[in-house]
Order: C-alpha cells, then sequence, then structure tokens
C-alpha cells in the first residue's frame, strides 16, 4: 500500500522577521528553517502506519521548496519514510494554495497513494487549505483536525479536534487526505542509524516545471508588520519599579486589586 | 456585494460565531443571506433569508455535503462572498466550498480593505493583505476579529434546505466531551495563564499563586496542555475555552493566534513577557517585559499588603 | 607443602587471569590499549590514591600495604634461604647485622598491620560509615587476614621460646614483639615447643593458602587488579570522550546496550572495584537523592556482565540513574581503584540517544531541537546571537583573540554581563578581540553529554570551519564547556592543532600585574568549577587572580578536588531537576555556609544554577553569586 506524506519547510518562529525587497514576503537571511510543526505529527503517524502495515507498505515524503528543503526531507527520511520527492521550486512561497495543491495532485495522481497525510496547516501561512483542496482535486475523501486516527483495511476512523476541546468522532474510508493536529502522537526522534539509511534512500528531484500549478486565485499584495496599537503600555527595568507600577496600573484600570 | 452567511450549530444550539460574520458583512458593505444546518429550536437572532437544512438529513458533522448544499446556495442566490467562521466546522468546509465555486478561499482574515483581505501569518507576527484573483472568493474569518454591535435582535425568514443525495461517504459517529472538564473559565473574573514562557514545570506553580493572589482561575496555552503541565480544561485558545474576564493576565505567552482567539474579549490585558514584540503585546493593555520568575514573586508581594 | 603451595598460587592464578580473559573477549577491540608500567608501580608502591581523599581509612590501608609487603618481602627471603639457598648451597644470608635489622623491621611491621587491621575493623564493624555495605566475604577477608598476622607472631615466639629466649636475648631483642609472644610459652619442654611450632607454622601456611585462594574469589582480587587498572588508565587529557567516527557507514551500532559494547578498561573497573563507597560520598546526585551512585553502577556493570554480554546495561543500571549524572568526576578524583565511571555513563547515554532518539525529558528533546534549528539550546533566534555585543567594539579580520562566547554569555541576560565584562577587560589590556558573531554555534557539548554524538559533530564541525575562516591563532572563552570541548575534543574533529585555546582564567592570570585591588572588597568563597577543575587543573589562578585584587577567600568545607558540582553539567542544564532535592540548592547552602557575601565562579552553567539555588535557598539578602570576569572588570 502507498502512502504519501506532504511537509512543509517553515521559518523558525523565533526569527525577528524582515520583509523582503518586493514587500510581499519575509527576507530570508539569517533565518533559521524547520521542519513545519504540523507536518513532524503528519510524518510520525504516517510512519507508525507504514510500520503496523507491515511489508508491502511504502511511504513517499513530498515538499516544495529550494534546495533547503532536502534538510526537511531527510529528517522524514530518517524517522522512517522510504523515500523522498523533492519538488524543486525557489519561488514557491509565492504560489498560493491552488497552485500548491495542484503541483501535489499532478505529482501524486498516478501514483496509487491510498492515504496522504499532511499538517493541519503551515506554521507561516496558516491557510489550512493545502489539504482540503489536494482532497478535492484527487476526488479524496478528506478529514482534517485530526488527533486521533485508527485504519483497518480501507477503513477510517478518526477523532476531529471541535472548538473547546469538544472532539467528533467520524468515519470515512481510504482513499483519503488525512490533516493532523497538534498533539495527535509523539514525533519520534530520528536515530542514529535511520539517519544513516535515510541517506542512502531515493530522493527523486522533480523540477517545479514538470508538476501542473495552474493559475494562481489569490494573490498576496503585501506582507507588513502590523501597527504597533500604541495603546500598550511597556514596562521595562528595575524589578521593583515595574512591578510597583504594573499593580498600580491593574488596580486603576480594573478595581480588582 | 452580496455575502452567504454560514451559521453554525453544535448539539442543536446555534453559535454566536454568526454575529461575527454579520457584522463583518456589514462593515464590507454587503447584503447577506444565511444558511445554517441545525439549530432550528434557536435560529441566528438576524432579519433575513435563512437556509436552514436540519442534522437529522445533513449530519451534525458532513463536510462533502454541508459543501455541496453551501455552493448550491451561494450559486443560486448569486453571492460574490461565502463567509464561514475560522473554526474547525469553517476551515474543513471552506475549501470545499472555494473548489466548487472555482472561487478564491482566503483563511482567518481579520479585515477588509479596498477589495482586500488582511489576514495574520508567522504566528501573528506579520500580515499579508491578499486580493482573490477570482470573481467570487470564500472567506474564513478570524474569531473575535470583529465585534458585533449590540445585542442581536431579528427574525430570519426560514427557507427549508434539503440535503442532495449523499456523496462522499463520511459518517458522524458522536461527539467526545473532554476529559477533564470541571473548571468553567468563562465564568471567572480574572484568569491568569501560563505559557511556554514559564521555563519548567514548577514555575506553573508561580502563576497559579498569582491566580490565587488576584482571585481568578489559573488558565495555559496549548503547549503546556500538551506537555502535561496543565490540566487540558484550562487550556484557552481556539481548540480550548474562550474568556472574557476583567482582567486577563498572560504569563510567558508569545500569543499565538489560536490562544488570542480565545481570550481577546477580555476587558483588560496585561501581559509579562521577556520579549517586547512577542505578539501578546498587540492584544495588551500593558505589558511588563521582564523575567516573570522574578517580577511575580515581587507582585504577590505587592499584592499582600 | 611445595605442592600445596603450588596448587594454591596456581589456583589464584588461574582465577585472576580466567576473569581478565573473560572481560578481554567481552568488550570491545583491546587495540587501543597501552600499558603504563612505570607508572602504575609507582602509583601502587606510594599509595596515592589510597591515600589521598581517603582520611583515616586510606592511611590505614596504607600502612597496612607497606607492612604486608615487608612482610611478604621478608617471608621471600626466608623461603630462598630455606628451601633454596641453604638446601642446595649451604648458604645462609640471613646473619649477623643485617638479621637483626631484618626481624625489627618485619616485627614492626607486623604489629602496626595488626593495629591497622583493628583499626579498618572498629571503622567497618562498629562505627558503621553510612553506605557501607558489609558482607560475609569482607568478615571473611578481614579473619584471614588477622590470623595470618596473629599466627606469624605465634609462630615467631616459639620459635624464639625455642631458640633465643633465654639463650640469645641480645638478639631476641631485636625482635620485640615475638619476644612478648615468646614470653608466653616459658618454661615448656623443647620437644613440646618442637611440636606447637610445627602445628602453628602449618596453620600459619594453610592460612596464607587460603588467602592465596580467596584473591580470586573476594575483592581481594585488587592486589592485582587494581596496580593493572593504573596501567591501563588513558595518559592524555582527563575526561576527554571518544569521538565516535560517524562517516563509517558499516556501523550499525552506536554507544553502549549491552556489556560488549564497553570498553575492556570500562568492563575491568568493575572488577577492580573495592566498593569503599569513596565515589557515592562526592557524587553529588546521590548526596541529593537521585538513585545514582558511581559505585553501585560500576558493581550493577558487573553483574551485568556475568548475567551474559549480550544483557541490557540500562536495565542493570537503571535509566534515571544514567541519566541523573552531571560528569562532574569527582567520583573518579577519589577512586583508588582508578575506576572511570564518567565514559561508561557516556556510552550508556550514547546507546539510548543514538540507537533510540531517547533522552530524559521533552524539554532536552526541545533543546536539542533548537540547537539543530537555531544553534542554541535556549530556542533564541540564530540572527540575534551576535546582539549581546551591541555597542562593543569588535574586531573583525586581524583579530588577535577570538573570543568564543557561547550560547548562555550571548542569549541570557544574566551571563551577557559576564560577556561584556570580558570585554571591559580585554579593552583595557589592548587585546583585539573578535567573535563568530551570527555564524558562533553552540559548541555541542551538551548534546554530547546527552549522548547525541551526531548532534554534536554536526556542529562542532560547522564552528571549526567559522574558526578556521577568521584565520585567528588564539580563542578565549569565558566558559569552561566550551573550552575543553575546543581545546581537547574539537582537534579529533579537525580544529587546527596550531590554534590555542584557552579559558579566561588562564589567560588573564598570565596578565596578572594588570589587576589589582579598587577599594575594600567584601569576603568571598570561590567555586571550582568541574570543568575547569577537576577535568583541566585549573584552581590556583582564580585564586591567584583573587589575590590580586585584594579578595579574602573563604574556601568551602569542599573545594579544588572534591568540590561540590553545581549540577549543571553532563547536559543536565538543559534538563529538568525531577527526583530528589536540588543540587543547585545544596550547593547554595555549602557556599552561604561559608559566610561570605559573594560566591565567584567562572562558568555560566554555574552562575545560572548559583543565582537559582541562592534564591530557591533564601540566601538572596546574604550571598551574590558573580563571575570571577565581572570582578575583575573594574579592578584593573
Amino acid at each position: 500500500m502507498n502512502i504519501l506524506v506532504c511537509i512543509k519547510q517553515v521559518p523558525d518562529m523565533e526569527t525577528k522577521f524582515k520583509i523582503n525587497s518586493a514587500g510581499d514576503w519575509i527576507d530570508e537571511a539569517d533565518t533559521a528553517f524547520r521542519m513545519n510543526e504540523y507536518d513532524e505529527f503528519a510524518v510520525e503517524e504516517a510512519v507508525a502506519l507504514k510500520e503496523k502495515l507491515g511489508a508491502g507498505a511504502s511511504l513517499t515524503v513530498l515538499s516544495i521548496g529550494p534546495e533547503r528543503v532536502k534538510e526537511a526531507i531527510k529528517k522524514a527520511l530518517a524517522m522512517g519514510a522510504d523515500k523522498g520527492a523533492h519538488i524543486q521550486d525557489d519561488e514557491c512561497f509565492r504560489k498560493d494554495t491552488a497552485q500548491v495543491a495542484s503541483m501535489i495532485a499532478d505529482y501524486a495522481k498516478d501514483k496509487g497513494f491510498e492515504l496522504i497525510f499532511t499538517g493541519l496547516q503551515s506554521q507561516d501561512r496558516g491557510s489550512a487549505q493545502v489539504g482540503p483542496i489536494l482532497a478535492v482535486k484527487l476526488g479524496f475523501n478528506l478529514v482534517t483536525t485530526v488527533v486521533g486516527f485508527q485504519y483497518d483495511a480501507g477503513a477510517i476512523t478518526a477523532r476531529r479536534e471541535l472548538e473547546g476541546g469538544l472532539r467528533a468522532i467520524v468515519k470515512t474510508a481510504a482513499p483519503a487526505v488525512i490533516t493532523c493536529q497538534l498533539g495527535l502522537n509523539k514525533p519520534r526522534y530520528p536515530t542514529l542509524p535511520n539517519i544513516m539509511k535515510a541517506k542512502k534512500k531515493e530522493l527523486a528531484v522533480i523540477p517545479a516545471a514538470q508538476v501542473a500549478a495552474g493559475a494562481a486565485m489569490v494573490n498576496t499584495a503585501r506582507a507588513f508588520h502590523p501597527e504597533r496599537k500604541g495603546a500598550g503600555e511597556m514596562l521595562q527595568g528595575d524589578i521593583a519599579q515595574v512591578a510597583d507600577r504594573f499593580v498600580k496600573i491593574i488596580r486603576e484600570k480594573t478595581g480588582l486589586i | 456585494m452580496k455575502a452567504l452567511l454560514v451559521a453554525e450549530s453544535r448539539e442543536g444550539k446555534t453559535l454566536p460565531s454568526i454575529y461575527e460574520l454579520a457584522e463583518f458583512a456589514r462593515m464590507a458593505g454587503a447584503q447577506t443571506v444565511m444558511l445554517q444546518v441545525g439549530g432550528r429550536e434557536n435560529p441566528p437572532k438576524l432579519d433575513g433569508k435563512l437556509y436552514l437544512a436540519d442534522t437529522k438529513t445533513a449530519g451534525e458533522l458532513n463536510p462533502p455535503l454541508h459543501a455541496a448544499m453551501i455552493a448550491d446556495v451561494a450559486m443560486k442566490e448569486g453571492v460574490d462572498m461565502v463567509l464561514l467562521s475560522h473554526s474547525p466546522y469553517g476551515w474543513d468546509l471552506a475549501p470545499l466550498v472555494a473548489q466548487a465555486l472555482g472561487a478564491a478561499q482566503i483563511s482567518e482574515a481579520v479585515d477588509y480593505k479596498d477589495g482586500q483581505f488582511i489576514t495574520p501569518a508567522l504566528n501573528g507576527k506579520l500580515r499579508l493583505s491578499l486580493k482573490p484573483a477570482t470573481a467570487k472568493v470564500v472567506v474564513t474569518l478570524q474569531a473575535g476579529a470583529v465585534a458585533p454591535q449590540g445585542e442581536p435582535t431579528g427574525t430570519p425568514t426560514v427557507e427549508e434546505l434539503s440535503p442532495p443525495a449523499s456523496g462522499k461517504p463520511y459518517e458522524f459517529l458522536g461527539f467526545e466531551a473532554p476529559k477533564d472538564g470541571g473548571v468553567d473559565l468563562g465564568r471567572a473574573k480574572v484568569v491568569v495563564s501560563a505559557g511556554r514562557g514559564v521555563g519548567k514545570v514548577e514555575n506553573v506553580e508561580l502563576v497559579k499563586k498569582l491566580a490565587e493572589a488576584l482571585g481568578g482561575e489559573l488558565g495555559a496555552t496549548r503547549p503546556l496542555v500538551d506537555a502535561g503541565w496543565v490540566e487540558a480544561g484550562r487550556q484557552v485558545g481556539a481548540s480550548g475555552q474562550t474568556v472574557a474576564p476583567k482582567l486577563y493576565l498572560a504569563c510567558g505567552v508569545s500569543g499565538a493566534a489560536q490562544h488570542i482567539a480565545g481570550m481577546k474579549k477580555s476587558e483588560f490585558v496585561a501581559a509579562i513577557n521577556t520579549d517586547p514584540e512577542a505578539p501578546i503585546t498587540e492584544v495588551a493593555h500593558v505589558t511588563a517585559v521582564a523575567d516573570l520568575k522574578q517580577l511575580i514573586p515581587a507582585i504577590l508581594e505587592r499584592l499582600k499588603k | 607443602m611445595y605442592l600445596l603451595a603450588l596448587a594454591a598460587v596456581g589456583f589464584m592464578a588461574y582465577g585472576l587471569i580466567q576473569r581478565v580473559r573473560a572481560l578481554l573477549h567481552a568488550g570491545k577491540s583491546t587495540a587501543d590499549i597501552k600499558l603504563q608500567i612505570g607508572r602504575a608501580l609507582w602509583q601502587t608502591l606510594a599509595q596515592l590514591k589510597a591515600i589521598s581523599h581517603g582520611g583515616a581509612a586510606g592511611w590505614g590501608h596504607a600502612i597496612f600495604f607497606w607492612c604486608f609487603l615487608i612482610l611478604t618481602a621478608g617471608t621471600t627471603l626466608v623461603f630462598i634461604q630455606a628451601d633454596f639457598t641453604d638446601l642446595l648451597f649451604g648458604y645462609k644470608f640471613l646473619k649477623g647485622g643485617f638479621y637483626k635489622i631484618f626481624s625489627l623491621a618485619l616485627d614492626l611491621a607486623g604489629l602496626a598491620a595488626i593495629l591497622a587491621m583493628g583499626g579498618l575493623f572498629i571503622r567497618r564493624y562498629i562505627f558503621r560509615p553510612v553506605g557501607l555495605a558489609s558482607e560475609p566475604a569482607d568478615a571473611l577477608i578481614h579473619i584471614l587476614l588477622f590470623l595470618a598476622l596473629a599466627t606469624g607472631f605465634v609462630v615467631e615466639g616459639l620459635r624464639m621460646a625455642a631458640t633465643e629466649l633465654d639463650m640469645n636475648m641480645a638478639l631476641a631483642q631485636w625482635s620485640p614483639v615475638g619476644l612478648v609472644v615468646a614470653k608466653v610459652f616459658h618454661g615448656m619442654d623443647m620437644a613440646s615447643l618442637t611440636m606447637a611450632h610445627k602445628i602453628t607454622w602449618w596453620i600459619h601456611f594453610l592460612i596464607c593458602l587460603a588467602f592465596f585462594i580467596a584473591i580470586p574469589l573476594t575483592k581481594l582480587r585488587h592486589i592485582f587488579y587494581i596496580p593493572v587498572n593504573y596501567a591501563l588508565a588513558p595518559a592524555g587529557a582527563s575526561g576527554k570522550l571518544s569521538t565516535m567516527a560517524l562517516d563509517d557507514e558499516t556501523a550499525e551500532k552506536f554507544g553502549a546496550s549491552q556489556p560488549a559494547d564497553l570498553l575492556f578498561k570500562d568492563l575491568f573497573d568493575t572488577a577492580a572495584c573495592v566498593k569503599c563507597k569513596r565515589c557515592q560520598d562526592q557524587c553529588p546526585a546521590h548526596a541529593t537523592g537521585k538513585p545514582l551512585s558511581p559505585m553501585k553502577l560500576t558493581q550493577d556493570i558487573g553483574a551485568a556482565l556475568a548475567s551474559g554480554v549480550g544483557s541490557s546495561l540500562v536495565e542493570a543500571v537503571g535509566e534515571d540513574a544514567v541519566w541523573a549524572c552531571v560528569t562532574c568526576r569527582a567520583c573518579e578524583a577519589v577512586c583508588p581503584a582508578g575506576v572511570e565511571h564518567v565514559r561508561k555513563i557516556i556510552e550508556m547515554r550514547r546507546g539510548m540517544a543514538l540507537m533510540e532518539g531517547r533522552f530524559p525529558g521533552d524539554e532536552v528533546v526541545r533543546a536539542l531541537d533548537a540547537i539543530e534549528v537555531n544553534g542554541n539550546p535556549l530556542g533564541a533566534a540564530l540572527a540575534a546571537r551576535g546582539d549581546w555585543a551591541e555597542g562593543l567594539a569588535l574586531t573583525g579580520e586581524g583579530m588577535e583573540v577570538l573570543y568564543f562566547t557561547g550560547c548562555y554569555a550571548c542569549y541570557d541576560r544574566r551571563n551577557i554581563k559576564v560577556a561584556r565584562s570580558f570585554m571591559t577587560i580585554l579593552g583595557k589590556l589592548g587585546v583585539k578581540a573578535g567573535t563568530l558573531g551570527k555564524k558562533e554555534k553552540c559548541c555541542g557539548e551538551p548534546a554530547r553529554k546527552m549522548g547525541n554524538e551526531y548532534l554534536y559533530q554536526t556542529v562542532a564541525a560547522e564552528n571549526i570551519e567559522s574558526i578556521h575562516a577568521t584565520g585567528a591563532k588564539k580563542i578565549v572563552t569565558t566558559c569552561p564547556h566550551c573550552f575543553h570541548t575546543l581545546a581537547n575534543e574539537y582537534p579529533d574533529l579537525g580544529l587546527d592543532p596550531q590554534i590555542s585555546v584557552e579559558h579566561y582564567t588562564t589567560f588573564l592570570a598570565a596578565r596578572m600585574a594588570s589587576f589589582k585591588p579598587n577599594g575594600p572588597i567584601a569576603p568571598v568563597t570561590y567555586h571550582d568549577s568541574c570543568y575547569m577543575g577537576r577535568y583541566n587543573g585549573v584552581f590556583s589562578q582564580p585564586r591567584e587572580l583573587l589575590a590580586a585584587i585584594g579578595a579574602p577567600v573563604t574556601e568551602m568545607a569542599k573545594s579544588r578536588e572534591t568540590s561540590f558540582c553545581c549540577g549543571g553539567g553532563g547536559g543536565r542544564i538543559l534538563a529538568e531537576e525531577k527526583l530528589g532535592t536540588r543540587i543547585n540548592a545544596a550547593k547554595a547552602a555549602m557556599a552561604g555556609d561559608t559566610g561570605a557575601a559573594m560566591v565567584v565562579s567562572n562558568c555560566p552553567f554555574c552562575l545560572t544554577m548559583l543565582e537559582d539555588g541562592v534564591k530557591t535557598g533564601g540566601l538572596e539578602e546574604k550571598m551574590k553569586p558573580v563571575d570571577l570576569a565581572e570582578l575583575l572588570a573594574d579592578r584593573m
């Protein structure tokens, strides 16, 4: 059985982001990158399922982006994916979700994947759209925001997370796209033997031109830092003075203490 | 402009998110029609047409079915915009509706200016101004992004909606209540939350002491709950509880969008954070840039007097 | 008699060699063993390790050892004469003046040995030191040795009663103890004396054979094994970890999961250990209620080995014990047997980390992840690494000294002050110093000590490339962990050996004249960091610097080689302390006990731990943790 897990490499959220010269995204200089946190849970779930299914199950990990995303793909391989696919696209940050989903659909359409795992959303754009659009393009079933997953010979039972900690149990069937919420599982730390094995695993490189992206449906006009509201007061300096002022303000504004 | 507002119901009750959608549509200057599955007993208190389907026939949750119904109504009514809440229900449906309509989809909008939608990016550190390239657009609205004005009064004109014959297999088997229910943070006057910035699990105790000293309840962000440092029932945020206390004190909370969504409506927000540029500082009325391990004991001392 | 003797000695030799053979086959390749025989002989004969940090018991052992050596030498001379030179050639050498001195020496040695034995017996069975477990074998050893000595004197007394008493008092006086015993038998007839002598001689002989037989069967095997262990101990930098060859694509096993994965020396250590508990008494983890005892760990590995070379080490030792170690090496500093506890622990950690991705907590995994993504365990952005130096004049090209700042000094508020103080000092010294700025990454030491050798080698390789690119020939650090790693371990990974690496304490001590007092200074106490102290022998330089600035130092009860770790080593600065009580609180209390107003250290981990420990212990009003560089900065 063929399984696919789609991952994205995102900038580390600790970075103090600067806007790029085109004004439509961030400047990547001096930015650390990592695998999207939601995708880590997707990879773990896919690997765990593959291990459970035993021989005959094969897991491919796919990512789109410039050369650096190979690092994220290698990490997924080290976690247990069997082979990697890198759609080489240096401008992918300018593509919208529909285009990204189209590219993945074009890659995946003839490979007989039964299940496609991906994160609920990416930490950098947070649109939560690629998984669902991919399902539509491939004609797959879809379950999103998964915090519990069970697979049994094509039948899928999943626990979806709703608002306020409420969960819903839903059932559908493969082929399906599953988008994973944080806390679905505990992503494994790659072992060294697996890191070394990953170096030898197949990592196909596909030029972006070879997969159809289609026309953009959403354009990013500009990226900008939110205006600071100014209404908020900042207290810094000597702890005693800060504490005095902090307590005073709360006392004045809320009357609670 | 004409917009279709998708209201949500949960176990028979209409969720208040519809009023935010209505306010957004009003701000955008759009005429509206509404659609909802379930909630017949207490439909949205808004004037206008409401396409109403029953959960008995359409199911509590069935994205393929609900999306098909929404797309049908959207085309029938000739709307330019379909508005949903950026909730687990909404973000499940919006891409499906958008694809059915051949429309662009914008997620988690917080504002609308000159035909462009403003959305957050990078954990709220940046904003993006997005322009749809299609005539129609499907938008999910960030929870709490707009505040409805006044108490809702109105009576919808109901038009019955039947779901199409079942298409894709999707079975809803039931709800599961949160494991550690217990605390109702929604009723607390004061909520003091702990975030990743507390560093070690032992420091959660400090935040708890502060909550007690202020006569309030302890809240927490998702990472702390996932790590088991605080029970799940105390999570504040999109997938936790939504609170609107008189005082919300965020200790070591960076201010991820999902968390802010759960406390935005607090009357007075105070934050303690070592990073003066953390997203929480945008919603905080006062921020103390300090190490909470040092500041909280100092505050506790002053509260004793 | 000869046959019995041969049989006993043969049994002893066989038992000892068998065990060594088994250990040689059990562990990893022994290709790199170099025996330091001269050093071993010297250490054994001078009883250096038995005495240092051994207290009264150490002296007891040393005295007993020397006396037993004298007695053995004496008995051997008698044997050579009786069964060889006299028997075959009629030649006697035990005569005249030589024999008088000989007799006196043996008598005094025998008496001292009995007294030493008595003292050790009282210590073990009457004083009963806490943590010293006694087994039946210990009692057996005490009894055997005491009886050997006692019967020896009885034999001598009987002989003297027959040959010297009343007959040759001039000679008898040279055996004072024997004379006292002889007087007991005064009046017995010759026939009875001869019979009694013969019987007692045989009893003595058999007891000595029993002693030989007991050697391979009890901890008495240390008589041979400890000197061998002294010969096996590495000659180079202490505490240097082996650099794993990670580019070997055929390697499938990393670290130690079973006894078979340990070095011969590691396994031999378990045989050389005499369970004296000195290591346990020094261990800061043990002292604060963690399930780690270096002695028990050594014994547990031995037990695991006994149950099979393929048995699980972590199961035998206990996972919590393995992670609790702070790699302070206080255990190794006081061990009289030359056991190296820390390497075994690191190898077990490597086994868990590299083979299973197992670490002691999620917070450790997050910190390692942060090192991988942002080059520091604190999760701060890599682009901000140079921000601490805002406003300071740094030299780029042509720097004389590369200041390898270290993660804490770059990002932690308290430690940034130390980095800036050090830059002030360098400025006043007129030294052109630069840093790697944003390119600097974590030296990798905490990751390495947590067993993640792969992550360590990855960041180390990047650092080495950045360092070489600066062209700097001298590196100075303010962190002992960075220092130890760059100086002693980076060369294994290709750091140019021409580049000299120093910690600021030795660098500034070489410029001692630049420092002078600046007004009165409150009494301080000095904390010897493990990585400058025990690991690199730097004890006196910081104290000399303190003297230069006129700071009166009150030493803690445990200082220098027995300094009590702050609790931040062994990668544990990344981890939460979930078991027992806080090591840093215990340390802060020790510092507080000196009555000093400041506790001075030279390490960012120590400073962080002491700040924390002072707060937890409620000592904020009484004592201030401060780094030596901060004191020196305005006393030039």
